[in-house]
């Protein structure tokens, strides 16, 4: 089986070094963008196995950019893990009605996101 | 003026003349006491008026009266004399034809009678008259001195001469005599009935003055009544109507009233204080206002405060995230083996970081509850799942700190219950971990149990204790008991802030009981089917 592709949008280089590095132990192959059209473009082009789409993010909110992928036939069924840093109550039912497959809290400990990925998108 | 309650006679009458003397006598620079005598003594005064007019009625009356009797007892005298000239013509007629000296001592019997009369009558009678009795008594001393010679005459037996003496002289004289009696009698008849006439015309003149009179006092003591009464009701009415607007809460209104007496001071005071309330209301309205739209800044700034706090935790929990991810990421070797004298500091940035996580956690909640933003997500849990999660959480802390750890679940609470199962946790894992930081030994219990329609969870330490003049204060933001505290123990002063609210959203009731160096339990309760507070 070929190689898993993740799309991680995330406006914060550090958030996004890590992701990058905490993948590079992995058999994923990781795509980033740095805010919500450029993420909804990116997922577009890419068709990835999983997105992690942040919340508070330039341009478009992850959210919004959520629901757009969920619109478009070609994205509607990739998984999309929803991160944000609002962990309150109602965030996570936002993020579901906006059409997330799963929520994360930031900030969220790196063995738990890696978990999380792999249960929703095991590696190849 | 207010004449709403005025009835309609009146109305018409205070617009009438009578309307201007009530304003007089209102304007009248007096006291209400000295009016009201005036005119009770006005009133008096009429009435002893008219007693004093019946007194003089009555007594002329009573003149006319006597002299009603004396014209009468006048009458009977004339006739009395006018009858004796009768006797006096008879008895000498009886003295010719029976020759007797006893009829002649009558005929002078009779003429004693008849001047005595004559002479009572003169008495009673006036000028015009008493000519005429004279002539009548001249005449009868002629006659009489006739009737003398006619008796001597019969004495001698000389009748033929008597009798011609007494066809000659004395008959005519009688005669003479009677037309002066009968003018006489007339006279004095006339008299009587122009008495009698002008005593009825008298009395009925005066029952005439009498009923006016008594019309006209009883008219004037109405009026006068009227005058004073609505002197006194006009001032009542407005001072009346202003007190009911001022009731209704319209101040600022004023009487006018004409009274220059207690009333009028009256009305003037009334006035002042109405303006005074309307004065103090304006002020009271606009200190209302001012405060309104302080508490409207006041609001606002507190919404941009947690606006900003809400903001401030995202931007700290950004780079926070990538701290604990990259230290997390170290400690489990992704970057490959970490030496031991790495371990103790990577620990340190850590527990650090957690730390200020639970810190920027707690203001967040804290800034949402506040701007009243924080809402409860109910749904049905178990008291038993909420009271593991925390044992669980905490079970290493306790062991680390070789303290017992207990957990007591009510076996008569229901299985599932209504609440913000996540936030009831938040509260109890705040409660243990507060009594498990502020143990140094002994144990730490945990109890949910039932009371009647409510869940009273409590959390028992053997701990340092809160101090009695505390025990309200732990539940303010910010509030450990001192900074010693916070360096020894840690924690963030929100909990306990926190823990309330939530309480209290889910409608329950949280409260402390402690003794110094033995310990605290700190309670709250919980509505199995809590009626949910959206905001605190």
């Amino acid at each position: 089986m070929s190689r898993k592709t993740i799309l991680y949008v995330e406006d914060n280089e550090f958030n996004r070094k890590i992701v990058r590095q905490l993948l590079a132990q992995t058999s994923y192959r990781l795509r980033e963008a740095p805010d919500g059209e450029s993420g909804v473009r990116a997922a577009q082009d890419e068709l990835p196995d999983l997105i992690l789409m942040d919340v508070q993010l330039p341009k478009m909110s992850g959210l919004d950019a959520t629901r757009q992928l969920r619109a478009d036939p070609r994205t509607a069924n990739v998984p999309i893990i929803v991160i944000t840093s609002y962990a309150l109550s109602g965030d996570e039912q936002k993020a579901r009605d906006a059409g997330a497959t799963a929520y994360i809290a930031k900030p969220y400990s790196p063995r738990d996101l890696l978990s999380k990925i792999r249960e929703i998108v095991p590696e190849a | 003026m207010r004449l709403d309650r005025t009835d309609p006679l009146a109305a018409f009458l205070l617009r009438s003349p009578i309307g201007a003397l009530v304003d007089w006598v209102a304007r009248v620079r007096a006291s209400v006491q000295r009016k009201l005598l005036v005119a009770f003594l006005l009133i008096t005064l009429l009435f002893i008026g008219m007693g004093a007019f019946s007194v003089l009625t009555i007594r002329e009356m009573a003149r006319q009266s006597d002299l009603l009797d004396r014209a009468h007892q006048r009458l009977e005298w004339s006739q009395q004399i006018h009858q004796s000239l009768a006797m006096q013509m008879h008895l000498t007629a009886m003295a010719l034809l029976v020759r007797d000296e006893a009829a002649i001592a009558s005929i002078l019997r009779e003429n004693n009678r008849f001047n005595e009369a004559l002479g009572r009558l003169e008495e009673a009678v006036e000028e015009p008259e008493r000519i005429v009795i004279q002539k009548v008594r001249a005449a009868q001393e002629e006659a009489m001195a006739v009737v003398a010679d006619i008796a001597n005459l019969v004495r001698d037996s000389k009748i033929e001469a008597a009798t011609r003496l007494h066809g000659s002289r004395e008959d005519p004289l009688y005669r003479s005599i009677d037309a002066l009696v009968s003018q006489m009698v007339q006279q004095e008849n006339a008299r009587m009935v122009r008495l009698r006439d002008g005593l009825h015309a008298a009395l009925e003149r005066s029952l005439v003055v009498m009923g006016s009179f008594a019309a006209i006092s009883v008219l004037l003591a109405l009026a006068g009544g009227f005058v004073i009464s609505w002197m006194l009701i006009r001032p009542v009415h407005a001072a009346h109507g202003l007190l009911h607007e001022l009731a209704a809460g319209r101040f600022g209104g004023s009487v006018t009233v004409p009274n220059r007496d207690e009333l009028g001071e009256l009305a003037v005071q009334l006035s002042a204080t109405s303006r005074e309330l309307a004065h103090l209301d304006a002020e009271q309205r606009r200190a209302a206002h001012e405060l309104a739209t302080l508490n409207a800044k006041l609001q606002q700034a507190s919404v941009a405060k947690s606006e900003f706090l809400a903001n401030m935790s995202h931007e700290l929990r950004t780079p926070l995230n990538a701290i604990l991810g990259f230290t997390e990421m170290l400690t489990d070797g992704l970057y490959g083996p970490v030496p031991a004298e790495f371990r103790e500091p990577l620990l340190d940035i850590q527990t650090n970081g957690r730390h200020l996580l639970r810190l920027i956690n707690d203001v967040l909640d804290l800034s949402k509850i506040e701007a009243g933003r924080m809402e409860l997500s109910l749904g049905e849990y178990s008291a038993e799942e909420v009271v593991n999660t925390v044992r669980a959480s905490l079970r290493s802390l306790a062991e680390e700190k070789g303290l017992e750890f207990k957990t007591e679940i009510d076996a008569s609470l229901p299985e599932v219950m209504l609440g913000d199962a996540k936030r009831i946790t938040q509260c109890l894992l705040n409660l243990a971990g507060n009594a498990l930081k502020f143990t140094k030994r002994g144990r730490v219990t945990l109890r949910a149990a039932r009371e009647a329609d409510l869940v009273h969870y409590s959390v028992s330490d053997t701990g340092i204790g809160i101090p009695a003049d505390q025990l309200e204060a732990v539940f303010t933001e910010f509030r450990q008991l001192d900074a010693t505290i916070t360096r020894e123990f840690g924690g963030t002063g929100l909990g306990l802030s926190i823990t309330k609210k939530f309480v209290e959203m889910h409608g329950g009731r949280i409260w402390v009981e402690s003794r110094l160096n033995e310990g605290s339990t700190f309670h709250f309760t919980i509505p199995l089917k809590s009626e949910v507070a959206s905001t605190v």
